[in-house]
């Protein structure tokens, strides 16, 4: 039996070995994971309220239309764009020209007024309405006329999913666009796209593939500048890190709000570390209602000491 | 060296030449989070398959209903909390609140009483109370109670200086609801535990102690519910051998089940994840709108689906073995409204009426028209706008001589005003007749309203078929595509046979409200066009004006001289219903009101329209 004593050492020097080994390596997996979660969940640092550098459309004034303005696209009443002013916004500026691309989801507004529009699909489909979903639409600041600004040839409608631009935002640092369309999309899988546009030479800057945006908005922190976006597939706002204006192919959930159905249509930062989120139902179908009381509003806190979003809305 | 220490050395550097392959192996925690998503496990959703009424006979909830009828009898509407939920300060807290004017002010809505309970009251959490309060509970002993109108779906809270018998704030949060009472929190359980779908899913009668009560709201305080006004929790039931866990979403205003999914037990399943909106959607998708089921029923075939803007279809029906249809479907619903005034009319710029585009056309004698179209279909990647609930049913007839195939289309705020409610409904008859139906249930935007359901029907009798009119007495063949208004001549004003056997067909029997169902007719246009695949067989966008009282949409697909002797067909059939808001006579119509426990009631007037087929007895 002595002969074998060196085997049966081995096998249990092997063991022992074997154990230390999995066991390290399963410590080592659990900090790595660790540390993924803590640098997700702490990804945005503190941020505060920036301000925009957009400017009223120029037109407003040789129309003698007194600031503030509301910038109406509910499709309530009005087709198209609406802007209301005055005294508790009761008059109303709305012209016919504005209602020939048919119904605006969102806007941005640049440096020199011009108003950048996204279409959007509303209750009936007719003849146009696929195609006009192609179409990134611009309201001159100097003009105040509406025009076709940006025709995107890779971006398909169809009855199975009739959205096509779904989300934009101006980029004060560099007077670039993000934009973000989801056409490709089906019940299966997420090919949405988020494009960068530098709109003096309409260039597609960057485009990045495979999230599907319903809203989005630029965000700078002490860790750096992020697009947040809300998610037209689920309940979530996530983040984008940019880094020397490129946006990093990784998306990062943030939070998700308390109902699934609810998907962010607004992205607002009101004040320190706190946002205002607006929620809508989505779900790739005709939307009737657009309106902001259709909406839910939801505050939401990042607590940099608790490295947890707080919501202050009840 | 012997050859056991050769051996052993063999052991030792195999060994550890794979501990080193081991340990230098990636570690696959770099997740990209839409391959994260994308691998998630399947989920699966149950509906509820049970009447609300079912639900009423739990004990708990039948003392509960009891409780609130008496309360609001007495003139009172907050259910207290019961002193075995209170400690002694918190009940005088009660007795405050109970007479506090400013708590109490949204619990009426004129004279009517509405349903509010007290949910909690404990010691109050710094977190709920601004600065100036913090000061003053900093030196005293505050408490915060927090009430639910169940009608209005608002939370009030207030917060209380004990010590001083004072009430400091009173806080009202619109949309919100607060976290449950201890008799709520048993009611979701006796109402999770006694619901058949859960029991059936779980394989096993569940026990109290089998459940496990999620904080289901979070810290963001929002209801699982299909519809967000409502109060609904998750009692969950988890099996951590296969590591799932079926959640079941209790609606407590409503006092019934609402939906459940099993999930898995990892961290994405959060409570937050369910919604009975969001898991019906996926259901639905999965199994009606992603592929065809068949239903095998006392002697009938049926294949059915849900369209992306179509509604429910059905498909290679057969019975008894033989072919009946190739699909029968609606295809629009057409609403208009008549009002007066057309010659002040402005129709310069658009109209909207709560958020619907609307189209006007002129009419007689200082009238106009105006409406829209409605689309209905899958609940996601669609373009549908009244959305599909719970999928489609199939239930016996209450004659007992049949069945039904049906489906629930509902904008989710009906039957708030400008809201919409369809059924697609198909009967099938044990002597091999059917009907298609369709229902209205409201509530549209008032008054003077007009319905028109386009119906096409594609009947599979033979590859050439021929339709007949009774005239004069006897049947005449149509020669050619028609459109006309369905006569009314009884029993049958139409039959389609095969071409090679007129007593090879079905008859078409026009609703005139035979059918016992408080249906005051078709008022019917019909029309016979030869089958043509664009002419939709397949999915269609839209069909025509809302408006055009005396066009359904239908009319470009008649041309002149196309023969209909012996072609494949198709019937088109177009019921008017005029609706009626007048009391007592109400007719595709809902409305809301409070019951006699102070929750809201929804009250409907449905009107049900469609033909009946009947087989033409003769050859068989």
């Amino acid at each position: 039996m002595r002969k074998y004593l060196p085997v049966v050492v081995s096998l249990i020097f092997v063991g022992i070995a074997a154990y230390v080994v999995v066991n390290k390596k399963s410590e080592h997996k659990q900090i790595k994971e660790s540390s993924i979660q803590e640098k997700r969940t702490n990804i945005i640092g503190r941020f505060s309220k920036q301000k925009s550098c957009a400017t009223s459309p120029r037109f407003l004034k040789e129309k003698k239309i007194p600031q503030p303005v509301i910038i109406d696209l509910s499709q309530k009443h009005y087709k198209g764009i609406a802007l209301h002013y005055g005294k508790g916004f009761k008059q109303t500026l709305h012209l016919k020209q504005w209602e020939q691309f048919e119904h605006f989801s969102t806007y941005a507004v640049d440096k020199k007024g011009n108003m950048y529009l996204v279409p959007t699909p509303f209750i009936s489909i007719i003849p146009t309405t696929f195609n006009l979903q192609k179409n990134l639409y611009k309201l001159d600041s100097n003009t105040g006329k509406v025009s076709i600004f940006m025709h995107f040839y890779d971006v398909y409608p169809s009855a199975s999913n009739p959205y096509g631009l779904t989300a934009i935002t101006y980029d004060c640092d560099d007077d670039t666009l993000w934009i973000a369309t989801i056409d490709e999309s089906d019940y299966t899988s997420q090919k949405g796209v988020v494009y960068h546009i530098d709109p003096k030479t309409k260039e597609i800057l960057q485009k990045v593939e495979g999230f599907d945006v319903l809203s989005m908005t630029l965000l700078k922190s002490d860790k750096g500048k992020f697009l947040l976006v809300g998610s037209a597939r689920d309940n979530g706002l996530y983040a984008y890190p940019i880094l020397n204006n490129i946006l990093e192919d990784k998306v990062i959930k943030l939070l998700e709000l308390p109902n699934a159905n609810e998907h962010i249509r607004k992205i607002k930062i009101i004040a320190n570390n706190q946002l205002e989120l607006q929620s809508i139902p989505f779900s790739y179908t005709l939307i009737a209602q657009t309106a902001k009381q259709d909406r839910l509003i939801y505050n939401v806190t990042w607590n940099p000491n608790l490295r947890k979003w707080l919501s202050t809305t009840l | 060296m012997t050859k056991e220490i050769k051996l052993s050395i063999g052991i030792v550097t195999i060994a550890t030449f794979v501990m080193l392959v081991y340990w230098f192996m990636p570690i696959e925690n770099e997740i990209d989070f839409r391959e994260n998503r994308a691998s998630a496990k399947e989920e699966k959703v149950i509906l509820p398959q049970y009447e609300k009424s079912d639900y009423q006979n739990i004990p708990s909830v039948k003392a509960y209903l009891s409780e609130l009828k008496g309360l609001i009898k007495e003139g009172k509407s907050i259910l207290p909390l019961p002193s075995k939920e209170l400690d002694s300060n918190a009940q005088k807290v009660q007795d405050l609140l109970l007479e506090n004017t400013e708590f109490l002010k949204d619990t009426k809505q004129g004279e009517t009483l509405l349903h509010n309970d007290m949910m909690r009251i404990l010691p109050a959490i710094i977190s709920s109370m601004d600065a100036k309060t913090q000061k003053v509970c900093q030196k005293s002993n505050c408490y915060q109670a927090e009430k639910y109108n169940f009608v209005t779906n608002v939370t009030t809270r207030a917060i209380v200086d004990v010590k001083n018998m004072k009430v400091l704030t009173i806080e009202q949060y619109p949309n919100m609801q607060p976290d449950i009472s201890l008799r709520l929190t048993r009611i979701a359980q006796d109402i999770a535990l006694y619901a058949p779908e859960v029991k059936k899913e779980l394989g096993f009668t569940p026990r109290k102690k089998d459940i496990t009560m999620a904080n289901v709201r979070g810290s963001m305080k929002e209801s699982p519910c299909e519809n967000t006004t409502h109060l609904c929790v998750a009692p969950t039931f988890t099996d951590h051998k296969k590591e799932q866990a079926l959640w079941a979403v209790v609606d407590l205003t409503e006092l019934r089940f609402a939906a459940a999914k099993w999930a898995g037990l990892g961290k994405t399943t959060t409570p937050a994840c369910i919604s009975e909106r969001s898991l019906q959607n996926r259901h639905i998708m999965k199994n009606y709108c992603q592929k065809d089921t068949v239903l095998e029923k006392d002697d009938w075939k049926i294949t059915y689906r849900l369209t992306g803007s179509d509604g429910l279809e059905i498909r290679d029906v057969t019975f008894r073995g033989k072919k009946v249809l190739k699909s029968a479907k609606i295809v629009d619903w057409h609403v208009s409204y008549k009002q007066k005034g057309a010659q002040n009319l402005d129709t310069t710029t658009q109209t909207y009426i709560e958020g619907r585009e609307v189209e006007y056309i002129r009419g007689e004698n200082d009238t106009f028209m105006f409406g829209y179209n409605d689309a209905m279909g899958c609940p996601m990647f669609s373009t549908s706008v009244v959305l599909p609930f719970n999928g489609p049913q199939v239930k016996e007839l209450y004659t007992s001589n049949g069945f039904m195939l049906t489906q629930d289309f509902r904008n989710p705020k009906w039957p708030m005003a400008c809201n919409y409610r369809y059924e697609n409904r198909f009967e099938f008859y044990d002597d091999g007749s059917f009907r298609v139906i369709g229902v209205n249930k409201g509530r549209g935007c008032g008054d003077n309203a007009l319905y028109r359901p386009v119906m096409r029907i594609d009947m599979d009798i033979d590859k050439k078929e021929r339709f007949w009119n009774m005239k004069d007495g006897s049947w005449q063949a149509k020669i050619e595509e028609f459109k006309e208004k369905v006569p009314n001549i009884k029993p049958y004003a139409y039959k389609i046979s095969s071409s090679q056997s007129e007593n090879k067909g079905y008859y078409i029997e026009s609703n005139y409200g035979q059918f016992h169902d408080n249906s005051r007719g078709d008022n019917a246009r019909i029309f016979v066009t030869k089958f043509a695949k664009n002419e939709g067989d397949q999915d269609f966008l839209t069909l025509g004006s809302c408006c055009e009282v005396e066009e359904e949409g239908v009319e470009r697909y008649i041309d002149e001289n196309v023969s209909i002797e012996a072609e494949d067909l198709v019937v088109w059939y177009v019921p008017h219903i005029y609706n009626d808001t007048k009391e007592g006579h109400e007719y595709c119509w809902a409305d809301t009101f409070i019951g006699d426990d102070g929750n809201a009631r929804i009250k409907v007037w449905p009107c049900t329209v469609g033909p009946r087929f009947i087989p033409i007895k003769g050859e068989e």
